[in-house]
């Protein structure tokens, strides 16, 4: 899979993809999209640089680090970073359902707020369920690539 | 009079609450634990004493939107069972320590016994369905870990399984029986008394035809039968309690006199008022004597003291269950009677036994004999509680034995049963025979020549003595003025099990009544056979070794044994380690399990499907069936995986025709990742397997799956395409002024159905994690990569997510 077709096309596609993703993530509330589909798009960008330039890339070539051979998978540390992620979505998601049990309201309750007159942007619209939807997200995100990147190193 | 609420919650709360700090009192007090929990268990009569006399309802909300609450329901029988357990408990906190010095697992022992104590007021007290059941399985909880105390033995362990197997598996029967009385009472008596038998009590004729007009009167007492039977240890049931005797002997005394084994008998008595006729009638009276008399001849065939006293009292439960079945006043009488008489006199027996095995060291029937020399106290005891048990004159047990008979003899008065009317009777006589006879064999202890063998007895310590005593008093105070219970404790008893309850007089018998003949015949037939003792001892040992089956544990042994290895055959072929196979039978057993749903709830009829299909449609479904088509004929991986996602995103476009944009979104973006998945796993795929049975298994599964599927949403959806549910309606016209979003799916995801998303992040979080481990656990124990099933369960992850 790593040709060089297949490197200039991911090149040119992932930042596309990412920016679509996070499009769908953010206009979720009115128009289609939302956390699931962004966080699954955003998994696919991810599995596109996987195919093109290898398992190891994200480490070495991103980050800029350097990767120990023979270290178990789930031990390496774009897993461990993956694995937090989805740890840190799923508590996001909870937290942001117990926020209104402080306003005696039952777990999981969203409300929304409008602003009228911002510029630019003029109308903007701020939902508590974002707070969840990017929990969603990260869940989906830190899952998957925890999923694809450990039965990736088999 | 009404009860004061604090004071009944206090009462069953305390147990628990000091049960929780019982490890920790165990390091501040060491054995002496066992001093504080008679203390509690003190408190707690104390508390309900205070109690005594009233009558009502105590309600704390525990989950009001299901009309469950923490209801009390406070009355002489609920008093009465309460009391007694909480009474008799102190007795054996007094008891334990001195029985259990120097044993191991003594914090766990006390914790234990706590909350055993604590969930048997609250069965005794509680009024609402679910809270009963809860403390009713809390007893069998807590009974598995009393009876399996010593954690060494195989013996202690079987036998704590076999309790638990027994009993929870009965509970589970009640609960389905709950559920069936609850579903009448909401419809008869109003969704507030779902679940409150003490609104059902009191409109029995209303819940009684209710019951009968949907069918469920048979059902409904089959199943509190089976769990009551279960508890209380009836025929074909009754071979866990002898097991029971595994336990230390301060729980052996408690669980066979005053608790766990008589929660079914005090149930049955609960709920005597709203189900009694001749189907009671038939059923618990032919059960309980059946039980009375096979489990008085097993008690004959005992060869140890513990053992004689478990049969005995399995025996006893049987006396219990039949008073409660027969249907007259004399009925209700036996059974609240009994119940307090045999509580203390079974107490003080087990706890004597205990006493002579601590001393003499054994507790073999045929070891014993002649310690009335070593213990004296004990053996004047044991001919107050003995001879009670047998039903001698003037000894409590022959009052509420004389009961039974007249009850017995009252049965074809009151129905038309045909020749039971006689056989009832005769059995009652017959198994009492057997009842005078082991009371005897155990009085013999103390009598007779003193073996040889047996060693120097030591004086028992004080607390060991001074629990049964009282008891023992108890008992002698009943024995000479039953008058006095009964207006103490058993009238009240009576007035809440009887359907037509009058004033109770006992006393011993004046002049020649059927019922005085009865009793004669069974005590002179006692002493007459006693010589025969052991004769009869080996006869009746002698049967269930000619005959396998007619071994009281005979049923459950082979089923025991016959369950693990058809499990592990099962396993085997249903668990081999292949990917296919267990797709193969998960998604048969969905496709079947789900087609039979349809078919029982007759959700599966003829509808007109309108094929009004639009030509862009039809176009993009044609494409998919022939996708469909090419997957199945492709030879190699890639064209498969190439063809089905053609297929996929059909079916993509098809949700874009069908104005479901986020649908489609979805299934483009998983479509993909999947794609991109099997592409780099493409390689670690084995070869297909072309054999003609499989290719068959295959189709016959794939057309099982679709036609699930097409079903499924046939009548999920209602068949109806363009018309909007009120569920659809509902979601639409709320989006925007309460979620705040125009895209209806997403608010519906985040905003009024957040809860079940969070239950699928949790779905994604765990295949993550699950993965995670399989690999970890592979890569540490060595194994070579081979059969792979990460990239499939991933897969279908992402599809059932949406």
């Amino acid at each position: 899979m790593t040709t060089v077709i297949m490197r200039t096309t991911a090149r040119v596609i992932v930042p596309i993809i990412l920016v679509v993703a996070v499009t769908l993530f953010v206009e979720g509330h009115n128009l289609p999209g939302g956390g699931f589909i962004g966080g699954v798009l955003t998994t696919t960008a991810f599995a596109v640089i996987y195919l093109a330039f290898g398992l190891d890339f994200l480490e070495r070539g991103v980050l800029g680090r350097d990767v120990e051979p023979g270290k178990e998978p789930s031990r390496d540390r774009v897993v461990v970073a993956y694995r937090r992620l989805f740890e840190y979505g799923l508590a996001i998601a909870v937290l942001s359902g117990l926020v209104p049990l402080l306003f005696d309201r039952p777990f999981l309750t969203q409300t929304f707020v409008e602003f009228e007159g911002v510029p630019i942007y003029d109308h903007v619209e701020l939902a508590s369920a974002v707070a969840f939807d990017l929990g969603v997200y990260c869940v989906v995100v830190g899952g998957l690539l925890t999923i694809l990147s450990v039965v990736g190193a088999e | 009079m009404t009860p004061e609420s604090s004071i009944v919650l206090a009462a069953v709360v305390l147990p628990f609450l000091v049960a929780g700090l019982t490890p920790l009192l165990y390091r501040a007090l060491g054995e002496r634990v066992g001093y504080a929990g008679a203390a509690v268990a003190a408190l707690c009569f104390g508390l309900l004493a205070t109690q005594y006399g009233t009558e009502g309802i105590v309600e704390v909300a525990w989950i009001p939107s299901l009309e469950i609450a923490l209801q009390f329901y406070v009355d002489g029988w609920g008093l009465l069972f309460a009391s007694l357990a909480s009474g008799i408990g102190t007795l054996i906190f007094l008891y334990s320590p001195s029985y259990m010095h120097g044993e191991t697992g003594l914090a766990r022992f006390y914790t234990a016994l706590l909350a055993f104590m604590g969930s048997i007021v609250g069965v005794a007290l509680a009024a609402n369905l679910i809270a009963i059941f809860v403390f009713w399985e809390l007893t069998s909880l807590c009974s598995f870990v009393l009876i399996g105390h010593h954690t060494g033995d195989e013996d202690s362990q079987y036998a704590a399984r076999m309790a638990m197997f027994v009993t929870v598996g009965g509970g589970l029967f009640l609960l389905v029986g709950f559920l069936l009385l609850s579903i009448v009472a909401g419809d008869v008596l109003g969704p507030a008394a779902a679940f409150d038998l003490t609104a059902m009590l009191e409109n029995p004729d209303a819940m009684e035809s209710g019951l009968r007009d949907r069918g469920f009167f048979l059902p409904v007492l089959g199943l509190l039968a089976i769990g009551a039977g279960t508890k209380s240890a009836q025929v074909p049931v009754h071979f866990w309690l002898p097991n029971a005797m595994a336990a230390p002997t301060p729980v052996s005394a408690f669980l066979h006199s005053a608790t766990m084994v008589k929660v079914g008998v005090y149930f049955l008595g609960r709920v005597r008022p709203l189900l009694v006729g001749v189907e009671w009638l038939l059923l618990f009276a032919t059960v309980g004597l059946a039980t009375m008399t096979v489990c008085a001849l097993l008690a004959v065939a005992a060869t140890d003291i513990k053992e004689l006293l478990a049969y005995s009292t399995a025996s006893h439960l049987g006396l219990m269950v039949a008073g409660f079945g027969f249907t007259s006043i004399y009925g209700a009488e036996t059974g609240v009677f009994h119940l307090l008489n045999h509580a203390l006199f079974k107490a003080a027996l087990f706890l004597i036994a205990g006493i002579v095995a601590h001393e003499a060291g054994s507790r073999k029937l045929s070891e014993l004999g002649g310690l009335r020399r070593d213990l004296p106290i004990t053996a004047a005891m044991t001919v107050v509680v003995a001879l009670s048990m047998g039903g001698i004159p003037p000894f409590n047990g022959f009052y509420s034995k004389e009961l039974l008979f007249e009850a017995a003899l009252e049965a074809s008065h009151y129905h038309d049963i045909g020749a039971l009317g006689w056989i009832y009777p005769a059995v009652a006589v017959f198994g009492s025979i057997f009842t005078v006879l082991y009371s005897l064999r155990f009085l013999s202890l103390f009598f007779g020549e003193r073996p040889e063998e047996l060693g120097e007895i030591h004086r028992p310590a004080i607390p060991l003595v001074a629990a049964p005593a009282v008891l023992t008093v108890l008992a002698a105070v009943v024995s000479v003025d039953p008058e006095l219970a009964v207006r103490a404790a058993v009238q009240s008893g009576v007035d809440a099990t009887a359907v037509d309850p009058h004033e109770m007089h006992v006393g011993l018998p004046t002049e020649y009544s059927t019922p005085v003949g009865m009793s004669a015949v069974a005590i002179v037939g006692g002493l007459v056979a006693y010589p025969f003792y052991d004769r009869l001892h080996t006869g009746i040992q002698t049967i269930p070794r000619a005959v396998p089956p007619a071994s009281p544990s005979w049923w459950y042994g082979s089923l025991v044994d016959v369950l693990p290895r058809a499990g592990a055959g099962l396993a085997a072929r249903v668990h081999n380690g292949l990917l296919r196979t267990y797709a193969t039978w998960t998604l048969a057993a969905t496709a079947a399990f789900a087609l039979a749903g349809f078919a029982a709830t007759g959700m599966i009829s003829a509808t007109g499907l309108g094929f009004e299909i639009p030509i862009a449609v039809a176009l993009v479904l044609v494409v998919a069936v022939a996708a469909g088509l090419a997957v199945a004929t492709s030879e190699t991986h890639v064209a498969g995986v190439l063809t089905l996602s053609i297929l996929g995103f059909m079916v993509a476009i098809f949700y874009i025709l069908a104005s479901a944009p986020d649908l489609a979104l979805t299934q483009l973006v998983v479509e993909t990742l999947v794609l991109l998945i099997f592409l780099l796993v493409i390689e670690e795929i084995p070869e297909f397997d072309e054999s003609l049975g499989r290719t068959a298994r295959d189709a016959v599964l794939s057309v099982a799956v679709g036609a699930t599927v097409f079903v499924t949403v046939l009548v999920a959806t209602d068949s109806r395409p363009g018309g909007t549910t009120d569920v659809a309606r509902y979601y639409a016209t709320r989006a925007v002024p309460e979620g705040g979003g125009t895209n209806i799916v997403n608010v519906t995801l985040v905003d009024f159905r957040g809860f079940d998303t969070l239950g699928e992040l949790a779905v994604v979080a765990l295949a993550a994690i699950s993965i995670l481990t399989l690999i970890v656990m592979r890569s540490s124990r060595g194994i070579e990569p081979g059969t792979e099933s990460g990239p499939e369960t991933e897969a279908t992850d992402g599809g059932d997510d949406e």
